[in-house]
């Protein structure tokens, strides 16, 4: 070990001796600032986890559409069905509706699925907050649960469903008749993005009502959980394209496999710019911790001025010199961090108990677990942000040390050995 | 024929004060031999440290020479093995104990081996410190601190040893027992002292002595 490095760790953790203070303030406020790094980031890493499973809930990991209608399902199911990797594909058409009930009109997204292939696909039974699934016929309708409460519907109630077609007939001077549907379930997502109005109905009603012959919109495909959705995506789109070129598949404009990731691109940007903003405003607090690291290796530097006119009389050149001080700022950034990681990790293990505690103390459990839907903290530490964390602080405390190391080594040894 | 272990020719240095220069050395010369001991006495404030400050290397004369063996080297990594150096107030380091204090110089040298270790431990017990090596600066009492300086400006056997008023904050019979284990140390390894004192007894003992006055030694 060289002498700069021995020494450097000596005066920063002296043996028999008890942790100087200098020690203790500069880790623990690395510490502090790295801690709170993790906590907050994989905490948010944990909403945004949960909130991407709900996504692949809804849409599928894969969903292939084309730019008008999907004209021959069946096929295509077929062809993508062949795809090493896919589990199940189900079909599904959509469009906007008004639905009224009790004279309380609303205009919710509607959505026509395949009732027998749907749960391959979709874990929908896990969201279902009243009724039952199976009793979704075609005569039947499922409210997401927000709109279900601004209708005062309930599971049972008869709904109005007026759809576009109503309005193309009267054009030709004729009249069709709003359809009436039982509420067979409702249910709710969790989030306010994905929890927006929406009605769910059969496939076929969905075509009935939107004067669909056998077309849909598109198909939701879920892949195996190993494989990743994106690369899954160009497989089917490669499929689709070799079945379109052998005859297998006829032509259709714009048909194309995108992933969840693909198609919730500008939420997902949107959840992590937050996340980066995030990062980017608590690593002012390991900059303040940084700063607070280099006055106190400032005084340091000062408080051993002898010591460095001594070692220039042992022979140590100036770079020793520096690199003895900017090695404590290193150091310093290395055990704040490494105590920072530990720390937010203690509290990530302990972070349900916390907030049973935290809540119960303030009486305040019901109104977080309506507010927020959980009971428990998410936890996702992304290894990426745990290395963006890691590495700033590292070079944060490195920078710390550099401005005192520069002074130290621009000390005159024969001044230095003649400060009092 | 054989080289000057340190030659100093027409040694100055001045310091500005105010607008005026103090002229502290005017013109210093000194030529010493290997093995040799000089004393230098002089008033406080005469230049006495300024002169040992120059012969180590640690700073550069205004004018004049200076040879170790005969080379004008006198850059760091030279001096960690050709020069040791003693204080008056001591400057050991307090987070370390006696024995990595003394170890501290060979660590300039590069890493340590067992050989190192057991010099220091040898040191240690020829300063009389066998059973302390192990406490910290400010576990010791004066003279003993000033005996692990000794030991550490003898760790790397340099070829010459500067004691800058090394009696200088130690009571009468603590400082005896120090200049004698310097004396008795540079004579068993013939390492060249040069011995900056007040004190006429000890300058004494030197095998040459000179007197600083007015900016130039005097024999
Ligand atoms: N950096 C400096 N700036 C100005 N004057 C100095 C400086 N260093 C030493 N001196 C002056 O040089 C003179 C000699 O000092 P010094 O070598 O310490 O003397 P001694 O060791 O003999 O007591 C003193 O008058 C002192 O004030
Ligand atoms: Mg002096």
């Amino acid at each position: 070990m060289p002498w700069y490095l021995y020494l450097a760790l000596k005066q920063l953790f002296p043996s028999g001796r008890r942790l100087p203070f200098f020690t203790l303030i500069c880790v623990l406020s690395v510490a502090l600032g790295v801690g709170l790094l993790v906590v907050v980031l994989s905490v948010m890493g944990g909403f945004s986890f949960e909130l991407h499973r709900k996504m692949m809930d809804v849409t599928g990991d894969v969903q292939v559409r084309a730019s008008d209608f999907v004209r021959e399902p069946a096929a295509l199911q077929a062809v993508i069905e062949k795809v090493p990797g896919v589990l199940a594909t189900t079909p599904f058409a959509e469009g906007y509706v008004m639905i009224d009930f009790e004279r309380r009109p609303a205009f919710p997204t509607i959505e026509g699925i395949d009732t027998t292939r749907v749960r391959r696909v979709f874990p929908i039974d896990r969201y279902l907050i009243a009724g039952s699934f199976d009793a979704l016929d075609d005569d039947g309708v499922i409210l997401s649960s927000q709109l279900a409460a601004s209708l005062g519907a309930r599971v049972g109630s008869r709904v109005e469903v007026y759809t576009p077609l109503i309005v193309e007939k009267l054009k030709a001077d004729e009249v069709e008749l709003p359809t009436e549907l039982t509420v067979a379930a409702i249910f709710e997502v969790g989030h306010q993005q994905l929890d927006s109005s929406t009605v769910v109905v059969t496939l076929r009603r969905m075509q009935q009502l939107y004067g669909l012959s056998g077309e849909v919109h598109g198909i939701n495909v879920r892949i195996s959980p190993d494989i990743d959705a994106d690369q899954e995506a160009d497989r089917i789109n490669a499929a689709i394209g070799l079945a379109q070129r052998d005859g297998r598949l006829k032509p259709a404009p714009g048909l194309a496999a995108k992933s969840w990731k693909q198609v919730n691109r500008d939420f997902l940007w949107v959840l992590q710019l937050e996340k980066n903003m995030m990062l980017f405003i608590l690593l002012f607090v390991v900059l303040v911790a940084a700063f607070l690291t280099m006055s106190l290796l400032l005084v340091l530097v000062l408080k051993k001025t002898r010591e460095i006119g001594l070692l220039s009389a042992l022979g140590a050149s100036r770079r020793q010199v520096a690199l003895c001080f900017c090695l404590q700022g290193v150091g310093i950034g290395v055990a704040g961090t490494a105590s920072g990681l530990a720390l937010g990790f203690v509290f990530g293990h302990f972070r349900n108990d916390l907030v049973r505690l935290l809540t119960s103390l303030t009486g305040s459990q019901q109104l977080m677990e309506r507010f927020y839907q959980f009971s428990q903290l998410p936890w996702h530490a992304d290894p990426k942000d745990l290395g963006i964390v890691v590495f700033s602080a590292l070079a944060l405390s490195t920078l710390a040390g550099i401005i005192p190391a520069l002074i130290a080594a621009r000390m005159n040894p024969v001044e230095a050995l003649r400060h009092e | 024929m054989s080289e000057l272990l340190l030659s100093a020719r027409a040694l100055r240095k001045a310091y500005p004060s105010g607008d005026r220069r103090i002229e502290v050395l005017r013109g210093v010369d000194l030529d010493m031999a290997d093995g040799e001991s000089i004393s230098i006495r002089g008033e406080s404030g005469s230049g006495k440290s300024t002169l040992l400050h120059l012969l180590a290397g640690l700073d550069r004369p205004d004018s004049g020479h200076l040879a170790w063996e005969g080379s004008a080297d006198t850059g760091a990594s030279r001096r960690a093995r050709f020069v040791g150096m003693v204080f008056q107030a001591f400057y050991l380091i307090p987070e370390l104990d006696a024995r990595q204090n003394v170890l501290m110089a060979r660590r300039m040298l590069g890493p340590l081996d067992g050989a190192a270790r057991e010099r220091a431990d040898q040191l240690l017990a020829k300063v009389g410190l066998a059973e302390r090596s192990h406490h910290l600066p400010s576990q010791l009492s004066g003279g003993e601190r000033q005996r692990v300086a000794v030991a550490r400006a003898l760790m790397n056997s340099p070829r010459v040893l500067l004691a800058d008023e090394p009696t200088g904050n130690l009571d009468e019979r603590t400082g005896d027992a120090v200049i004698e284990l310097l004396l008795g140390l540079c004579a068993d390894t013939r390492t060249g002292l040069i011995l900056v004192t007040h004190n006429a007894g000890y300058a004494a003992r030197a095998s040459r002595r000179f007197l600083l006055h007015l900016g130039v030694l005097q024999g």
